[in-house]
């Protein structure tokens, strides 16, 4: 029923921005946590090293809807009340800083030690090494697998559906039951996630074969 | 007096509570070139990185130009003047060829860019490696194209001895001429080298002295004719002899 559902893309649509908000603000917090944490188990102390390790884990292994409510639902309990909207980004966050840690703690330990055993021999010293050898590659390497991430986390974001935030899906959803028709409704929030997914997926191969080239993946060299 | 360049006083090392040098000496003139041969396991990679402080001594004494750097507390500047290669080259991935030798000259030396562009590019040709590969990253070149930027980049620094650890045991047979040959070249120009290889061709062509290393001792040093054609310890003959078959040079008996 095409025609019923047409004059209802508005409603959807215009919750394109609140998506993106979501997964713009959810992805940068999630973003600054796992490289700080990477940081923190690739280069302070083992104790830290193990605790941090732990944390994300156990932040990966929260499921998303858990983590949304314990924020929107938890925190008032201990004072703590917070708008729907940043509740779902800080209960997203949360779980994709898990993911992000392992992102780049792969990336910063991807980096061969043989290559700094070289800056060393130039005789720079260990921060120099870090700074100009290792940084800039972790970066790289980490790219596509973080690009990738920022695809899971928009679709993610129609978790908040389920403590009402006004997103794409919670749209459709409105409407399929205004219309008494799923179809369409699904149909075309669908399109709207794939229409962003699927260049970034793109781009993301892109680089992964760009770096291939450049040997920066797997070659250990 | 300054030609002596470097001065070795019985080294130790221990890793995991084993001993992998134990109380190696030796000493090196400048513009000499020494080759230390061994088996695998002997504590040759061991002893060269020990000389340059990418590995910390347990005991001894290391003396380079005049200074003992076991007890310098800027090893930054020491290193800065000891060149290294290594087996695998070691370059930077995400730096082109020219970029890899101008680095140490920017960070370390703290030459412009312009003046370290030119540095690096006498340094590359140094090595023959021509213009149209100077844009390659590592990954586009040859073996032993690598291994002469990574050879560039230990020269441009201006060091006063360069170590040498197994730098063709990574190489296609081919391509281990390009890179011996740049050695030679270097030796022949009085640059001070010590080499660890298992090519005892090249260790009788160029070496003013071979040292043979096991289990962490040297256990003869000499001439290359002596070490490796004529050696008096029992191990360091039967290691010569099966080098010899492998590597065709005179007639060894075949164990």
């Amino acid at each position: 029923m095409w025609q019923s559902f047409a004059s209802y893309i508005p409603i959807i649509s215009s919750a394109v921005p609140n998506t993106l908000i979501l997964t713009f603000l959810s992805f940068a917090i999630a973003t600054a946590l796992g490289i700080a944490m990477a940081f923190a188990e690739v280069f302070a102390t083992k104790a830290v090293s193990i605790v941090v390790d732990w944390i994300a884990r156990v932040l990966r292994g929260i499921p998303l809807i858990i983590s949304i409510f314990i924020v929107f639902y938890g925190l008032p309990k201990v004072g703590v009340v917070l708008p729907s909207l940043y509740a779902a980004i800080l209960g997203i966050a949360i779980v994709d800083a898990g993911y992000q840690e392992q992102i780049f703690r792969g990336a910063i330990k991807a980096v061969s030690t043989k290559q700094l055993e070289a800056a060393y021999s130039l005789g720079l010293a260990r921060a120099e090494a870090f700074l100009y050898i290792v940084l800039p590659q972790a970066f790289r390497i980490a790219l596509p697998s973080w690009i990738n991430d920022f695809t899971v986390v928009l679709k993610d974001t129609s978790i908040a559906y389920a403590i009402g935030v006004v997103e794409v899906f919670t749209q459709a959803v409105h409407v399929a039951q205004v219309i008494m028709d799923y179809v369409w409704p699904l149909i075309f929030v669908s399109v709207i996630y794939l229409a962003i997914c699927y260049p970034l997926s793109l781009l993301s191969n892109y680089l992964h074969s760009k770096l291939k080239s450049m040997g920066m993946l797997g070659s250990g060299m | 007096m300054r030609d002596k360049l470097l001065i070795v006083e019985d080294l130790w090392k221990f890793i995991d509570g084993k001993p992998i040098l134990r109380g190696v000496a030796f000493e090196i003139n400048e513009g000499e070139t020494k080759v230390i041969l061994g088996p695998s396991g002997a504590g040759k990679s061991t002893l060269l990185r020990c000389i340059n402080l990418l590995v910390m001594p347990d005991k001894g004494k290391i003396i380079f130009d005049g200074e003992d750097i076991l007890g310098k507390r800027d090893i930054h500047s020491v290193r800065s003047k000891i060149g290294f290669v290594f087996q695998h080259f070691n370059l930077f991935s995400h730096m082109t060829a020219l970029e890899n030798v101008m680095f140490g000259l920017i960070k370390v030396k703290k030459m412009s860019k312009n003046e370290a562009e030119k540095k690096a590019k006498g340094a590359l040709a140094a090595v023959g490696i021509t213009e149209e590969l100077w844009d390659k990253y590592p990954a586009q070149l040859s073996g032993g194209q690598q291994q002469r930027v990574a050879i560039a980049r230990a020269l441009a620094m201006e060091p006063k001895l360069i170590l040498f650890d197994e730098p063709t045991s990574a190489l296609d047979p081919e391509l281990i001429w390009e890179v011996l040959n740049v050695m030679e070249r270097l030796a022949k120009a009085r640059m001070t080298m010590i080499v660890v290889t298992h090519e005892i061709g090249f260790a009788m062509r160029v070496a003013d002295e071979v040292m043979f290393l096991d289990n962490g001792v040297i256990l003869e040093k000499g001439a290359p004719e002596q070490v490796i054609l004529n050696p008096r310890n029992e191990r360091v003959k039967r290691f010569m002899d099966r080098m010899k078959y492998v590597y065709s040079i005179g007639k060894g008996n075949v164990y």
